[in-house]
């Protein structure tokens, strides 16, 4: 719809064009916006609450700004507490603390130590309970209160001024963040297999899916140029009923094979392996009908020209129409490695035992990013390694493949 | 232009003595197939699987037979007979070069092959950098076809990659492999297939050539067959091991109750075609009446009030029923919603103002980015703590009155309500991009005329593409829609990750046939029922699929999308 016209009414239209295209370019990207920021992340940031498209790190100081030794300690604030400004170190994060309900605004918590608070005597009853009374510290005044709940928090110490310490609930405080990227995600995903260094297997996956890729698209090129060749150019008894055939199995569901593709592969032995995603693979009959299209818009005259210089059919297929037909093999090429790199169905049937050895991206990821997913970090980090050769290899070749996804239509 | 084909060599043997030759290898060929036959036959501690028993008679009985044929037409010299010893040799060479592949274990060494190119991969990497290194010269060759230099860069890619392939052999160490392919290489049956193999290949060789052609006098046309044959045969060949093999066999095992192990294999007919489709329908008292008033065998599906009275709507596979129902409700939002946008984007794409091709190639990347990853992304986004997708309705609902966000984060994929709106979400967001890019070609063949004929009646935005653009891609949208719905029928890989607490949940929220498939034959084990169900869904897709070549038909003659 070519509307070029002039005057503030078209500028507007034009403008709001715009506007509408950048709302659903950031529909699009947002997501994998989040997807590249969250790979970088820390796992615990990952659920923080608002969420943020920025990795985090948590601020540290060295052990001896705060009077201690070893690793440094991280740093927070007490943002909702105007009584305890400046930073402050947390060097012990499971300090025995008790809770204390001061008797008089029983909503109100005060975190003390456990030793603090002198028992008066009295008992009070709490939902039906009775409970000592305390005398404790409320910022100089002594004041009635009950111990509601012991439990486990924070050792805190000012970051200026290492005398000054603090016990109060970890919850209470916020961590000082930085912008801090994490890369070892990438390569923890990517490592052996292992509990203890958290290694992932993804690198394993990774090799897996490289090379089926690689031999189905071959396979399909093979394949396909020698068809797309027969149907095009050959004359033979059956080739209008064959070409039917090829053409009417586009038809077909691939879950209508998934059984009996599952009961041949039993009979041969190829479950759990590899070969099982390649060979199967490796014929397209859309494939075929691309390069037969191809081929038969490539002028006659070429080939009888050679055929008078006194080559063979296969000599004229490889030296004179497959270097002609590069932007179709192109497209096939393109259009394979996106099947092969992204197929699911498939591998979650006939890679099923359960040996990471085997698996595909795919499939390994669908297990790490499952419903027992933990280490969310580390599964992104993989979503991202699945999700960039396939991009890129669109980026680059958008010509061929955006042309002819819309002229096939298959997907 | 020259051919550097191989020069006229002498013939090492001659027409005559290779045609004998040819005919005993074919007595021999005989001989074989019936001693194929025997072991086939055989009774006993080691009788062969009914299956596999039937199929190598039938096999050796038609080898047997195609070698007769072929040991006395080449004996006598008819003209026919180079074809059929041709043909039998070929899918005799094919099929024991694939027996001997396989009993070497070559096929499965590629799953081991991916040991050894993990812990190779750097000089792999090299390997594919020099091998593309020597396309990208071939190229600038080609370009310039005098210069010197590209040959050279070639030569450097060439030299690459074969060092790399040194490296690699040396790191993926593959001593382990050869040492079994030793192993198995001196198996008598291995050796005997070896002979056969090669004995095939090396009769199809003699008997292909063009003076053998001459001696038999093959006509032309034969020759042209027989050349198209061997071209198509690869594709053939895997097209009918691959597809048509299994899509009858497919449709045999729908009428068994078939386990994948055990003997568990009666013909039951119809039967799960039956049980699949079975529906009952009852009266009832209560508004929640159960089983009881069903057949026996019936599981309630849902309840109904039709003029103040109750139904019990029952069905035998209530999974699958439910599992229809909610594909149904899917295909009704999800098409729509991955088709519409791409209608109107593709209207503003094709005005071709500058930055269009950004953006379309933008639109494109989710249909590429690979479904597992973007389902991963979608549910952390989903999240109901920290997704941001409840963070914005939150930060919309403070800006924007009429947004009322709920209370606490809504749980977009644990919800029954929601979960499978969730997977229309994630679907359209994935689709409409491709559809786009459907429509633009669509829209390459509006006549530009229109347009300038509606700009000179002043017609606005909306005149223009409510009048001229929709009816004009009337064809793009048909098929647009078809192709997303066939799309949207099949859908299970969003469900497999994103459903929760299990797939298809919660509650069967988001069951899908093809997943309600998936359990009975790979978790259930009933892979005759889940053929069944799979040939249900086929011909519901059928359906839509038949839809569209009506159209296309038509549409080529009206000048639609072909």
């Amino acid at each position: 719809m070519s509307v070029r016209r002039k005057g503030p009414k078209a500028t507007a239209i034009r403008v709001a064009t715009y506007v509408l295209l950048l709302a659903v370019a950031v529909v699009v990207i947002f997501p994998f916006l989040v997807a590249v920021t969250t790979s970088f992340k820390r796992n615990t940031d990952i659920f923080t609450y608002p969420p943020s498209l920025v990795p985090r790190a948590a601020v540290t100081v060295p052990a001896e700004q705060v009077g201690l030794e070893g690793d440094p300690v991280p740093v927070y604030t007490f943002p909702a507490r105007d009584d305890r400004s400046g930073q402050w170190a947390l060097v012990d994060n499971d300090a025995s603390l008790a809770e204390f309900r001061p008797l008089d605004d029983l909503e109100r918590i005060i975190v003390l130590a456990v030793t603090d608070g002198d028992k008066t005597g009295a008992t009070i009853t709490i939902d039906g309970e009775a409970e000592d009374v305390f005398l404790i510290d409320d910022g100089g005044t002594q004041i009635e209160a009950y111990r509601s709940r012991l439990t486990s928090g924070g050792l805190f110490v000012s970051v200026g001024n290492p005398d000054d310490t603090v016990l109060d609930l970890v919850n209470f405080a916020t961590p000082v963040q930085e912008f801090g990227p994490r890369f070892e995600n990438f390569t923890e995903v990517l490592a052996e297999r292992d509990p203890e260094t958290n290694g992932k297997g993804v690198g394993r996956s990774l090799t897996n899916t490289v090379l089926v890729t690689m031999l189905v698209v071959l396979g399909q090129i093979i394949t396909s140029i020698l068809g797309g060749y027969a149907f095009a150019r050959v004359q033979f008894k059956g080739r209008s009923t064959l070409f039917m055939m090829y053409l009417g199995s586009v038809m077909i569901p691939f879950v209508v094979l998934i059984i009996p593709l599952f009961q041949l592969m039993l009979q041969v032995n190829w479950r759990d392996n590899l070969v099982a995603l390649i060979i199967p693979f490796a014929f397209s009959a859309y494939g075929t009908f691309l390069m037969r299209q191809f081929f038969l818009g490539i002028p006659a005259e070429i080939e009888e020209a050679a055929l008078l210089d006194g080559a063979s059919r296969s000599t004229i297929l490889w030296k004179v129409m497959v270097p002609l037909a590069r932007p179709a093999i192109a497209t096939l090429a393109t259009f394979g490695f996106l099947y092969a790199w992204n197929s699911f169905f498939w591998p979650l049937v006939i890679i099923n035992s359960g040996n990471p050895d085997n698996a595909v991206l795919s499939l390994t990821l669908s297990t790490l990013g499952g419903r027992s997913s933990t280490d969310t970090n580390l599964v992104f980090a993989g979503a991202i390694l699945a999700m960039t050769p396939p991009i890129l290899v669109f980026l680059f070749a958008q010509r061929y493949f955006v042309e002819n996804s819309a002229s096939s239509g298959l997907k | 232009m020259r051919f550097r084909d191989r020069g006229p060599r002498e013939p090492r043997v001659t027409v005559a003595t290779g045609i004998r030759m040819v005919t005993i290898w074919h007595l021999f060929g005989v001989a074989a197939g019936v001693t194929s036959m025997l072991l086939a036959s055989r009774t006993g501690d080691d009788e062969l699987p009914v299956a596999i028993k039937l199929l190598m008679q039938v096999f050796s009985i038609v080898v047997t037979v195609a070698h007769v044929v072929a040991a006395y037409g080449t004996f006598r010299g008819l003209r026919r007979a180079r074809t059929v010893s041709l043909v039998t040799n070929y899918l005799l060479f094919v099929v024991a070069g694939s027996a001997l592949l396989h009993q070497v274990g070559a096929f499965t060494a590629i799953g081991k092959f991916g040991t050894g190119l993990n812990k190779a991969f750097l000089p792999f990497l090299v390997i594919v950098v020099g091998l593309l290194w020597v396309l990208v010269a071939g190229q600038l060759l080609s370009n310039r076809p005098h210069a010197t230099g590209p040959t050279a860069l070639r030569k450097a890619g060439w030299g690459l990659a074969a060092i790399a392939a040194v490296w690699f052999v040396i790191a993926a160490d593959p001593s382990g492999m050869l040492s079994t392919l030793a192993d198995r290489i001196t198996q008598p049956l291995t050796i005997g297939t070896a002979i056969v193999t090669v004995g095939a290949g090396m009769a199809t060789r003699f008997m292909w050539q063009r003076r053998v052609a001459v001696h038999f006098g093959t006509s032309a046309a034969e020759e042209q067959t027989l050349s198209g044959l061997a071209f198509l045969s690869p594709n053939l060949i895997g097209f009918m091991f691959f597809f048509a093999g299994p899509l009858l066999f497919s449709l045999v095992v729908s009428f068994f109750e078939w386990k994948t192990t055990g003997t568990g294999r009666t013909f039951v007919g119809i039967d799960n075609y039956v049980r699949a489709m079975s529906l009952d329908i009852s009266s009832a008292d209560a508004a929640n009446a159960g089983n009881e008033v069903l057949k026996s065998g019936y599981q309630v599906l849902m309840h109904l009030d039709w003029f103040g009275q109750n139904w019990v709507l029952g069905a035998r596979d209530v999974e699958f029923w439910i599992s229809l129902r909610n594909i149904f409700i899917f295909l009704v939002l999800a098409v729509p919603a991955s088709v519409l946008p791409a209608l109107v984007l593709s209207s503003i794409l094709a005005s071709r103002l500058p930055g269009m091709k950004v953006f379309r190639a933008i639109y494109f990347v989710p249909s590429v980015a690979g479904v597992i990853g973007v389902a991963i992304i979608w549910g952390q986004l989903f999240q109901s703590t920290v997704g941001w997708i409840n963070y914005i309705i939150l930060r919309a609902g403070e800006i924007l009155p009429f947004v009322d966000p709920p209370a606490d984060g809504h749980p977009w994929v644990s919800s029954n309500s929601t979960a499978l709106l969730s997977m229309v979400v994630v679907f359209a967001w994935m689709n409409f991009g491709f559809n786009t890019v459907l429509y633009l070609a669509g829209h390459q063949s509006i006549p530009k005329e229109l347009y300038e004929a509606a700009d000179i009646d002043g017609a606005n935005v909306w005149q223009v593409f409510r009048r001229i653009t929709v009816p004009q891609l009337r064809n793009t949208t048909f098929y647009v829609l078809i192709t997303t719905s066939i799309l949207a029928l099949q859908l299970f890989d969003i469900v497999w990750i994103l459903s929760t607490p299990e797939p298809g949940g919660p509650n069967n929220a988001t069951t899908t046939p093809v997943l309600a498939l998936y359990e009975e034959a790979f978790q259930g084990n009933n892979q005759g029922y889940a053929s069944a169900l799979a040939w249900v869904l086929f011909l519901i897709i059928f359906g839509f699929t038949f839809a569209q070549f009506r159209q296309q038909k038509d549409g080529a003659t009206s000048g639609g999308v072909s």
